[in-house]
């Protein structure tokens, strides 16, 4: 899809100046309580979902998030939307502050912040039509007063997304899951927000698809000047799409640069290691390019290592600070690095400049029951570095 | 920690005899009222020992399909299988379900995509390693236990003695993989197929498990189909590669000349279509237009030419044959960078 999606701008109620701040997080927390008990719910401890997040976002651009299962994107994405109510810090959109809001306050203003889902066929009811689903969200915010307008309106919204008009009054399954994917972003454009937070919006569809909706969300983007929070794992995808990224990692931001610099001059050992495990089609590159396996698991947010998250898995572990002292997200003074590049590590700088030695990391366990216990001297299997075994 | 990925290089493994030979594959399934869907629609390849053979194609393709039929795990009722699968002499499709079930586990291994459904989540993940054991070599759990726990040291599970008692739940979703790898290696397999046995997992976990699959693959020499989506997976691991494209393979080649000179409008397309990490960003993507459900039938037109750019007039009114042999192919009639 290229040119004039055909949507009226003048349905949107924007307003404000491309590259002011929009949303700005600070201190966000979001902590899930663990249960126990058959009569009285005790509660146990916390699962640190998201433990200390500040990010700004700003008009027009697109921040991706990216980061494994379980390391809180997700959460914070939702956090952000007030999906999830923070546990701590503030979200404020637009100055703002979101997580203060509450009942009809709250819902006037999530017209201006829309979600697009990861699997659009549990996302829409599979009950309504598409014009159902697409009116149900502007009836809810009054946009549908004129009958007439608004029968333009969800053809405009059908064609920005490169579907036939024909099928507003078709159901979910009437549709491919590439289709049903613009269906659920035309949802989200239906009230016209200001910001849409996608996750993992294409990680469920083929490849060839993939590249149809993810052009789609550009397009959009373009044309109506829509901010974008993208959620996915992939980082390849989020690269693509983002103006800036923040890596993840056990509920924390361990980096935030823009998009190609963090591919160019990752300051993060994490970074580094998801980097290179991210698989290249191009078999020269991938003979001969030097990879970073990580041994074992995430460990449990429940149970987060101290000091640095990453201190259990990383190969540039040193003996002090690591594990003593969470790092902070700070500027490095490293050649290649803008001032827009933000990392959390001790010892970035020592790092970037190879004055550290990357070293083995011996696996852990992720359960809880063996925390503390002493580790487990690796399998020489997985050791890479000898030759493999003829 | 570090693994130059040159260490795994191609072994040239051309010379031998085949281990399973997969002719003419058909798998039908049959609808009430409507024309039968042909999953598999003729597919031949070759797998040789120690040979990496990939599978690559997107969902619908009929990749897993192939894999399920070579393994007689189709069900029973619903479907025809034609062809035929001659591994170590013998036609896999022609044997009694009892013959298949002494070769399953014991000469041939699958890992399937979710460990978690095809782990049983009540028996203790010891107990799931030794039955193969028990099965195929006659050993009593007793036996099987130590050599259970040495299986699972060698795929990388840490405290391999204490993991014996736990269920699969306890296990985290790469360890949960692990186990499986195991316990398809438990009987030392002359050919392993897995199926999509990174997809479930995060980019770290499957970097590992991808390791581990290339280390036994050159220390035991078995054979392994790797059946993906992912053309990254592929271009790391594969020896030989067959894109497939509608229950047909449309482009055979070793990884580095169909990663480097693709000739089928598919390939490429799919080449086109995903982002690299290491390519310059802002050029926008090629997505390959349509999808799946505009696919003519092989009988009387190429699948594809809905959705191929290069498509001709002769393309929707005639098959395109295969033209190669079981190392290099293609099924087109205007391949890229051949002008007409």
């Amino acid at each position: 899809m290229s040119g004039s999606t055909g949507l009226d701008p003048a349905h949107d109620t924007r307003t404000g100046a491309p590259g002011e701040v929009l949303v700005e997080v600070s201190g966000l927390e979001v902590h899930f309580p663990i249960k126990r008990g058959v009569v009285f719910d005790r509660t146990v401890g916390h699962v640190r979902a998201v433990d200390g997040v500040d990010l700004t976002i700003r008009r027009g651009e697109t921040y991706g998030l990216v980061g494994e299962s379980g390391c809180g994107k997700s959460t914070l994405g939702k956090a952000i939307l007030n999906l999830e109510p923070p546990t701590a810090g503030s979200v404020l959109f637009d100055g703002v502050d979101i997580a203060s809001l509450k009942g009809e306050a709250l819902r006037r203003e999530r017209k201006r912040f829309q979600m697009v889902f990861q699997d659009p066929m549990s996302s829409l009811d599979p009950r309504q039509t598409v014009e159902a689903l697409l009116l149900e969200g502007m009836r809810a915010h009054g946009l549908d007063t004129d009958a007439s307008a608004t029968h333009t309106r969800l053809r405009e919204l059908m064609s920005a997304v490169g579907l036939p008009p024909s099928g507003l009054k078709k159901y979910p399954h009437e549709f491919s899951g590439g289709q049903r994917q613009r269906i659920g972003i035309a949802r989200a454009l239906s009230v016209g927000p200001d910001l849409i937070v996608a996750d993992e919006p294409v990680s469920a569809l083929d490849v060839s698809i993939q590249a149809q909706v993810i052009n789609l969300l550009q397009d959009l983007q373009e044309e109506l000047g829509l901010t974008y929070l993208v959620v996915a794992h992939d980082l390849a995808v989020v690269r693509h799409i983002s103006d800036r990224i923040g890596v993840m990692y056990l509920g924390g931001l361990v980096e935030e640069s823009e998009a190609g610099e963090l591919y160019d001059v990752p300051l993060h050992p994490y970074t580094r290691a998801l980097m290179s495990a991210v698989p290249v089609p191009d078999p020269e590159v991938e003979d001969s390019r030097e990879q970073i396996l990580l041994t074992g698991d995430l460990p449990s947010p429940a149970n987060p290592p101290t000091g640095c998250r990453f201190h259990t898995r990383c190969p540039w572990r040193q003996e002090t600070l690591c594990d003593t002292e969470r790092p902070q997200l700070r500027v490095v003074d490293v050649a290649g690095s803008s001032p827009g590049h933000r990392v959390a590590c001790h010892w970035a700088e020592e790092i970037a400049r190879g004055e550290i030695e990357r070293h083995e990391v011996a696996p852990e366990t992720t359960d809880e029951s063996s925390w503390g216990a002493p580790r487990d001297d690796g399998s020489p299997f997985l050791a890479p570095d000898g030759p493999p075994v003829p | 920690m570090s693994t130059p990925m040159s260490t795994h290089a191609v072994h040239p493994v051309h010379s031998s005899e085949p281990l399973l030979s997969v002719r003419d594959l058909r798998v039908t399934f049959g609808r009430r009222g409507e024309q039968p869907f042909k999953a598999v629609d003729g597919i031949s390849f070759d797998v040789r020992p120690g040979q990496t053979v990939g599978l690559v194609g997107e969902s619908g393709c009929g990749k897993s399909v192939t894999s399920l039929a070579i393994m007689g795990l189709l069900p029973t009722r619903g479907n025809t299988v034609e062809g035929s699968a001659v591994f170590d002499g013998e036609d896999l499709l022609r044997l009694s379900p009892g013959q298949m079930r002494d070769r399953r586990g014991r000469e041939i291994a699958m890992i399937f995509q979710d460990p978690l459904s095809s782990l049983n989540p009540v028996v203790q993940i010891g107990r799931q390693v030794t039955e193969v054991m028990e099965r195929h070599q006659g050993l009593s759990r007793k036996e099987a236990m130590p050599k259970a726990a040495e299986l699972l040291e060698r795929v990388g599970i840490p405290d391999p003695k204490a993991r014996l008692v736990n269920y699969p739940h306890q296990l985290s979703g790469g360890m949960r993989q692990r186990a499986l790898i195991a316990m398809a290696l438990a009987c030392k397999p002359r050919l392993l197929i897995a199926d999509e046995p990174t997809t479930a997992l995060d980019v770290t976990i499957q970097a590992q498990i991808l390791a581990l699959l290339k280390e036994l693959v050159v220390e035991t020499g078995t054979a392994l189909v790797m059946i993906t989506h992912d053309l990254g997976v592929v271009a790391g691991l594969c020896d030989e590669v067959n894109v497939l494209y509608g229950g047909r393979i449309v482009e055979r080649g070793d990884r580095h000349t169909l990663f480097s000179r693709p000739r089928h409008p598919y390939t490429v397309g799919l080449l086109n279509s995903i982002p690299r990490l290491d390519a310059p960003r802002g050029e926008a993507l090629s997505p390959i237009p349509g999808s799946v459900a505009d696919n003519l039938p092989w009988d009387s037109a190429c699948a594809f030419a809905p959705r191929c750019p290069n498509a001709l007039d002769v393309c929707v009114q005639q098959t395109p044959e295969w033209e190669g042999d079981d190392v290099v192919g293609l099924r087109c009639f205007n391949p890229m960078g051949v002008s007409r």
